[in-house]
């Protein structure tokens, strides 16, 4: 891609200039370093890295099966499995080549002190952002039961605004009722951006055995699946963002240009990437030159000027 | 910074040059992956997408890679959906192929007698190493092969004698014995010349016929069902041999980004859960079972 068409693609997302809306997705991607191992792929491609969700201690996390795949989607139960905040500030960030992309830290906790303790430990590092995930369903306690709680995911998010003076991402759960309200209550409590949407709970059973394949019994069902849920939320969420200039990473299921166009018509600023990659580990560049293309096509100069363009019928 | 993990997986649009039917609903599936080819080493993997009907790859053993023509095979049985739109893929077309992936088997230098144990579609790494053994001088595997469908291969009576085989337990692999390694089969299905039990019996009864100092060359390696694995790291604890063990689990990413695929590990700090696409798949058996 020349420079010319790259600069049509850079988004200025809370703060962090991106060189590209796409973002990988917590999760998808380790600690950041995993996907080099495949020939053509680049942290370059992205314009931000979400870090695998870190806890305060290190976690083991849940017995096997932990995916599973279903029609067009994918079922997962990690269960947080890291090595702890202290180490990956001490011993992973330092490895990471800061000058490829911005990297976002994940957070994760089962206490309100928790997250604000793991957000104090990032905001005396190198990192970028961090993504508040108030959303994982894949662990017993904190995750997506903050998440659900309009009152505890403010508290979340206002605790690690105390914590830190980088820039806060929230990420939202599509497992809750008004996604709207959760989302001006974390405004009001300080958080920057979101990220629109975490995985649903799900299911597949062995028939055979008739128990649960995923070794959590539950997981999260992410990927092509999920999409037209998350862009709906990613929709109504923006309707609350857009007065307040907070931007959106859209994420859950792209898999394509179109995809990824969609969400950001929807009101996204940024899109997230995860499933896909399992799919095609070399999708990033190709979902770029589309979105270019689509820019060109539509006589536009810059991808943001595709956020929030949804015209409802009236 | 020194990144040596970068650049080591080939993503390839692999073409299809034969894929044949086996019965047992086994496929012997051989593409033309250059990239994979030229890096792959007993015990790695390569992870596929079988259709777009079912995007998520699948990992599948390399039985056999030659750099020079580019050729990779692999042995695969039908189990589930993944696995029958493979079988339903034809010569000509392409298949989109990651690879090599994984830490393989090591070779023990100091132990001159490998001892490759195969279960059904465990077979191929086992053969991989096998020929891997052929590129080098002082040592002298044997390979012992079990099967509960009929075997992916014609079997023929062995001409290369090992001690301690009961008798009527005759039948090899083919391909083993034009490399000079000999080997033998097991079964509970009565096939002919295969011997009536596990693979295990078998391993045990080579171990008993060979004395104290030959029994120190020994180690063992192994890749087949989840039971099959625990019984031959069982024996070679009860032998005090070191084992390597090649495992599977069910993958998303097979490099490393998911954690999706691991398997609870022993190590010098405490138990640990670790990778099997790229901390693997294989492991110490001593430290997984
Ligand atoms: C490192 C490695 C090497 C392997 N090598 C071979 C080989 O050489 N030959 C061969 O026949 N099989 C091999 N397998 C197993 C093979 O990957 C599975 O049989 C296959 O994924 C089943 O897919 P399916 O859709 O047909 O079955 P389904 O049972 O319908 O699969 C459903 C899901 O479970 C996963 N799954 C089910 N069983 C397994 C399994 N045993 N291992 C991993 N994932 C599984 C599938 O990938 C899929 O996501 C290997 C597995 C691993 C991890
Ligand atoms: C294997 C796997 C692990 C994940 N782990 C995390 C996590 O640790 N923290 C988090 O906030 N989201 C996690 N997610 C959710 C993803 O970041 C993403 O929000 C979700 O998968 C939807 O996007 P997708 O459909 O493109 O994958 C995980 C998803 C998958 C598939
Ligand atoms: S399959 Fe993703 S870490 Fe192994």
């Amino acid at each position: 891609m020349n420079e010319a068409d790259q600069a049509m693609l850079a988004v200025d997302f809370c703060g962090l200039s991106l060189t590209s809306p796409l973002v990988l997705l917590s999760g998808c991607v380790g600690f950041g370093e995993e996907y080099t191992r495949v020939r053509g792929y680049s942290n370059r491609d992205a314009g931000a890295v979400c870090l695998k969700g870190t806890t305060l201690e290190p976690r083991l996390g849940n017995r096997p099966h932990r995916v599973y795949e279903t029609a067009m989607g994918m079922l997962n139960a990690i269960g947080l499995q890291n090595p702890g905040a202290r180490y990956v500030v001490d011993k992973i960030l330092p490895t990471l080549d800061f000058s490829e992309t911005r990297f976002i830290a994940n957070l994760s906790g089962s206490t309100v002190e928790e997250y604000a303790e793991v957000a104090r430990i990032f905001d005396d590092s190198p990192i970028d952002a961090m993504e508040i995930n108030i959303s994982c369903p894949n662990v017993k306690e904190g995750g997506v039961a903050f998440g659900n709680d309009p009152d505890m995911s403010a508290r979340v998010v206002a605790a690690c605004r105390k914590a830190t003076s980088k820039p806060i991402i929230t990420k939202l759960s599509p497992n809750q009722t008004n996604i709207a309200e959760n989302a001006r209550r974390c405004i009001e409590a300080g958080t920057d951006g979101f990220a629109v949407i975490n995985t649903l709970m799900g299911m597949a059973i062995d028939i055979e055995d008739r128990v649960p394949i995923i070794g959590n019994n539950q997981g999260g069902l992410s990927g092509p699946a999920i999409k037209p849920i998350a862009l709906l939320k990613v929709h109504q969420v923006y309707q609350v963002c857009r007065e307040h200039g907070i931007p959106i990473i859209g994420q859950g299921g792209v898999n394509s240009v179109q995809d990824a166009l969609e969400f950001l018509i929807a009101g996204a600023s940024a899109v997230g990437v995860g499933t896909a990659l399992f799919y095609d580990p070399l999708i990033c560049p190709k979902l770029n030159r589309g979105i270019v293309d689509y820019l060109k096509r539509h006589g536009l100069s810059h991808v943001a000027q595709l956020t929030g363009s949804l015209r409802l019928n009236s | 910074m020194n990144k040596p993990h970068r650049d080591t997986i080939c993503v390839e649009e692999a073409e299809i040059i034969s894929h044949d039917a086996w019965p047992g609903n086994q496929y012997i599936l051989r593409i033309l992956a250059e990239g994979i080819a030229a890096d792959a080493k007993p015990g790695s993997f390569v992870h596929l997408t079988v259709d777009p009907q079912r995007p998520m790859r699948r990992p599948i053993s390399i039985m056999r890679a030659n750099p020079k023509t580019g050729m990779v095979d692999l042995l695969y049985k039908v189990v589930g959906e993944g696995t029958t739109l493979l079988s339903h893929r034809k010569p000509g077309e392409r298949i989109n192929v990651m690879g090599p992936i994984g830490n393989g088997f090591t070779v023990d230098q100091t132990r001159s007698l490998p001892l490759l144990i195969g279960g059904g579609v465990g077979m191929p790494p086992m053969i991989f190493l096998a020929e891997h053994y052929t590129e080098l001088a002082g040592y002298h595997p044997f390979v012992i092969l079990g099967s509960e469908v009929p075997f992916p291969f014609q079997a023929e009576p062995s001409k290369l004698i090992i001690p301690g085989m009961p008798d009527g337990v005759i039948a090899g692999v083919p391909l083993l014995e034009e490399w000079g390694i000999p080997s033998r089969l097991t079964s509970l299905q009565g096939y002919p010349g295969c011997h009536e039990g596990y693979v295990t019996d078998l391993a045990r009864q080579w171990l008993d016929a060979m004395d104290e100092s030959d029994r120190k060359q020994v180690i063992i390696y192994s890749c087949g069902p989840h039971p099959m694995l625990e019984a031959v790291a069982k024996l070679a604890k009860a032998y005090n041999l070191p084992c390597q063990v090649s495992l599977e689990e069910f993958m998303a990413c097979a490099v490393g980004g998911c954690a999706g695929c691991v398997v609870k590990v022993e190590t010098d700090t405490g138990p640990a859960m670790k990778r099997v696409c790229v901390d693997g798949p294989v492991f110490e058996a001593a430290t997984v079972f």
